[in-house]
């Protein structure tokens, strides 16, 4: 079969198999013998497919066998004859140690003497650098690059940096189509036109598509919670107050502190203020992801609900039964429908997100972006995809000014709906001052815990760990953010930490966060492969406490 | 009968399944069948658990009961409910509640899909007690002699959210399974599907070849399940490429580069011309 085949990238799950990780496939220079940089293999696209597959199957299998470990290749470096000697014997080898996985067409390469001749790397280079005679290799085992092979060795931590860079996402990649409207175009009609509306509608449009409902009520599936007409009903009927467009909205509550030198609390040592953002400029409305965040954590929180008159179910429904016994005497037709069944259906969850908006997360984080805006971005989706889903959920932002002037300031309480005016204030929050992390906690699980409304509470915060404020440095801070999340814990609420972006190494984190769980991405984009997982042990833990 | 508890069977079978022993499975099971221990079976899905347990169920003559667990299954769709028949209520045995009475192997597939209160009705059952409590009836049943229970699970499956309790696990005699060596696994495809030793051999090479991928962006890799799925098209007469396609790219990946990728390692290791 001679086939000129496709792009040799399409054998990329070839090679990675064979070479027993992932592996690129690229097209070499015309004419030139397939060599591989140990990341990529290249070969030949202008050579028939059958042997492509044979020369990637060569330098995937060398890769596998250890062949072009950096120490074997630094000895051959610069040797030509080496290379060419030492790539007919390993060559050989690397195919037989790879045996078992080779497709059938490649076994037939295989010299079994030359292979069963050679144990190691080293052996085949010893033989190769003795002054044996050795037949040059086939045409498909192709080169050894010493070179590249050495240059990408040494350059892994580079090609790293590069790669980062690459992914970074640009602003098109936050909002593709009003990316450079975001920052003139944002008051003149918020709700409809202007690009801060449209951002919303699009936020919002998913809830009506859910079911017309208000957020909060269920979207009916295929079964109805009572099989005779019964009414949906919202988690909270607690009409929202509007909040009013002051500095500060409360008088401020006292919390502890706990001293890590002393080992004792220290009673009422933090004032936490709530306030609300001030009017600045707003920023670019922050990311959402909330399609990804929202599938992954649909299944969560759910409480069981006992739903009457089903057609099946674990108990029968006396009401109904007796119901349909008189129906029937009574001569009409009697439905079924006459079992209590439980099912998954109630959202029971109230999620409070806490926003570090302190000074450290307007500092680039790892990837360019300021740590605030991945950040933010976060907690918009989360809020948007919690809201979506029909939980509760509220989000605070918090930076302090020494231990009287903690603030925690209101982009969302519970009862407050998802409007224009929450995106607004949260587009205006800017980092700036310290965080006095545990006094947050301590006032964010306050706040939940009086105000949520669900027997599951969720706290998530959202900081880059660095806790650090005046007569709070982050050894102290950190022991006191972690006390303040194992007391809120012990009253069985989850906790979870989140840091997006922040270049805080994981040690640091462990530090801040201590047993309660808790994760760093490195962008809001990774955030849903994780929250899932996340969410559920959190909640889990919490759940144990309770019981 | 609500007819929820898919998959329960009761089955006393002709001749043996298939099942070819990789390790010393068969002794632990006997064993711990003997002493009236639980089994957990552990391991990836499709490498033949379900089919040990029914081979293992035809050597020790005893009955099998299956329940293939979902996440709504309940207490009730496990030991029995009442149902209403005309005027009046009838009790309806769930499967476990029939294994035990009949002392048969009940086999939980999947446990941890599972609710977690579910489990905790098997706690009695799993340990030395070997009693399975009816609330609704008021009584406590004692297993019959033979009666076994056996459960599954894929540990790397859904991590940290679905894991069995330590309670439970700690109640049980636990066997890990694997995919079999690629020359069990050649005669296996070979027996189950009736096509030739060489194209088993071939498939065998290709699913050992795809299981490499794991790390490369597959999710889940080809277990031996799918490649019988494979030989049983070929043997139906579909070319053997077109059969991978359908039984192995197709249900490993939606992916349209990765599919394309595998129908690249399938055309490399699958002969197409006739025999």
């Amino acid at each position: 079969m001679i086939a000129r085949g496709p792009h040799p990238g399409r054998l990329r799950l070839l090679a990675s198999a064979l070479a027993g990780r992932a592996l690129q496939v690229a097209a070499a220079e015309q004419g030139s013998p397939a060599w591989t940089d140990g990341g990529t293999v290249f070969v030949d696209a202008d050579t028939p497919m059958r042997d492509q597959i044979e020369a990637l199957s060569v330098q995937a299998s060398l890769l596998a066998a250890g062949s072009l470990e950096s120490d074997v290749v630094r000895r051959i470096h610069r040797r030509p004859a080496w290379v060419r000697r030492y790539l007919a014997i390993e060559g050989h080898r690397a195919l037989s140690a790879n045996e078992p996985l080779l497709p059938p067409q490649v076994r037939s390469l295989v010299d079994d003497h030359v292979a069963a001749r050679v144990d190691s790397p080293d052996a085949s280079l010893a033989v190769a650098r003795s002054g044996k005679a050795i037949a040059d290799p086939p045409r498909v085992f192709g080169t050894i690059r010493t070179r590249h092979l050495l240059a990408s060795r040494r350059g892994d931590v580079a090609a790293t940096a590069r790669e980062r860079d690459a992914l970074r996402p640009r602003p098109a990649d936050l909002d593709e189509s009003e990316g450079d409207e975001l920052g003139l175009d944002v008051f003149t009609s918020p709700g409809r036109g202007g690009a801060l509306g449209r951002w919303l509608e699009r936020m919002l449009e998913s809830v009506r598509r859910l079911g017309g409902g208000s957020p909060g009520v269920e979207s009916p599936t295929h079964r109805a919670r009572a099989g005779a007409g019964g009414g949906q009903a919202a988690l909270s009927t607690r009409a929202p107050g509007a909040l009013e467009e002051g500095a500060i909205v409360s008088v401020g509550a006292r919390y502890p502190e706990w001293d890590a030198h002393r080992r004792r609390y220290r009673p009422d040592w933090c004032t936490v203020r709530e306030a609300l953002p001030r009017p600045a400029d707003v920023g670019s409305p922050p990311a959402s992801d909330r399609h990804g965040l929202r599938r992954s954590l649909a299944r969560l929180g759910t409480g069981l609900d006992t739903c009457h008159r089903q057609e099946q179910g674990d108990d029968i429904d006396l009401d109904a039964a007796i119901e349909a016994r008189v129906q029937r005497i009574a001569g009409t037709t009697a439905g079924e429908a006459i079992y209590l069944d439980s099912m998954r259906r109630r959202r029971d969850l109230a999620v409070l997100v806490l926003l570090d908006v302190s000074g450290s997360v307007g500092e680039p984080g790892a990837i360019g972006d300021t740590v605030h805006d991945h950040q933010r971005a976060v907690a918009a989706s989360l809020m948007v995809a919690l809201h979506e889903l029909g939980d509760r959920v509220a989000l605070y932002a918090f930076q302090s000014r020494g231990r009287s002037a903690v603030q925690l300031v209101t982009v969302k309480r519970f009862d407050d709906g998802l409007d224009t005016a929450v995106m607004r204030r949260l587009g205006a929050l800017a980092p700036g001052a310290y965080s006095r992390l545990g006094a947050a906690i301590r006032h964010g699980a306050f706040v939940l815990e009086t105000r949520g409304g669900t027997s599951r509470r969720l706290l998530v915060v959202l900081s880059d760990g660095l806790a650090y404020d005046d007569g709070y440095e982050l050894a102290y801070g950190a022991a006191d953010a972690r006390r303040a999340l194992a007391e809120t814990r012990r009253r069985g609420t989850a906790c979870l930490g989140l840091s997006v972006g922040a270049s805080t190494d994981a040690d640091a984190l462990r530090r801040v966060f201590g047993s309660a769980a808790h994760a760093a991405v490195p962008r809001p984009e990774r955030l849903r492969q994780v929250i899932g997982p996340l969410f559920r042990a959190a909640l889990r833990s919490a759940e144990v406490r309770r019981r | 009968m609500s007819g929820r508890e898919a998959g329960a069977t009761n089955a006393t079978r002709a001749s043996r399944p298939y099942y070819v022993a990789v390790g010393n499975e068969e002794q632990v099971f006997e064993a711990a069948f003997r002493q009236g221990l639980s089994v957990v079976l552990k391991g990836p899905t499709g490498c033949g658990k379900t089919r040990f347990v029914e081979a293992m169920a035809y050597d020790l003559e005893r009955p099998l009961v299956t329940v293939a667990c979902h996440d709504d299954l309940t207490t009730a769709d496990l030991v029995g409910r009442f149902l209403l028949r005309g005027g009046d209520t009838e009790w309806v045995d769930g499967p476990l509640t029939r294994a035990v009475r009949e002392g048969a192997i009940c086999y939980l597939d999947e446990v941890v899909e599972a609710r977690q209160d579910t489990t905790v009705v098997l706690h009695p059952l799993a340990d030395h007690r070997r009693q399975l409590p009816i609330e609704r009836l008021g009584v406590t049943l004692d297993a019959a002699p033979g009666f076994c229970l056996v459960v599954s699970y894929n540990p790397g499956y859904q991590s940290v959210l679905k894991d069995l309790k330590d309670s439970t696990r700690q109640r049980m005699v636990a066997i890990e399974f694997g995919f079999p060596p690629a020359d069990v696994e050649q005669k296996i495809v070979a027996h189950e599907t009736g096509i030739d030793d060489n194209r088993a051999a071939e498939l065998v090479r290709l699913g050992q070849a795809i299981r490499r991928l794991e790390t490369a962006g597959l999710r889940e890799v080809a277990s031996t399940r799918v490649l019988v799925a494979a030989g049983r098209l070929i043997a139906e007469g579909l070319r053997p490429r077109d059969a991978a396609r359908a039984a192995i790219a197709g249900p490993l990946t939606d992916d349209p580069t990765v599919t394309s990728e595998l129908a690249a390692m399938i055309d490399t290791y699958l002969d197409d011309t006739a025999r």
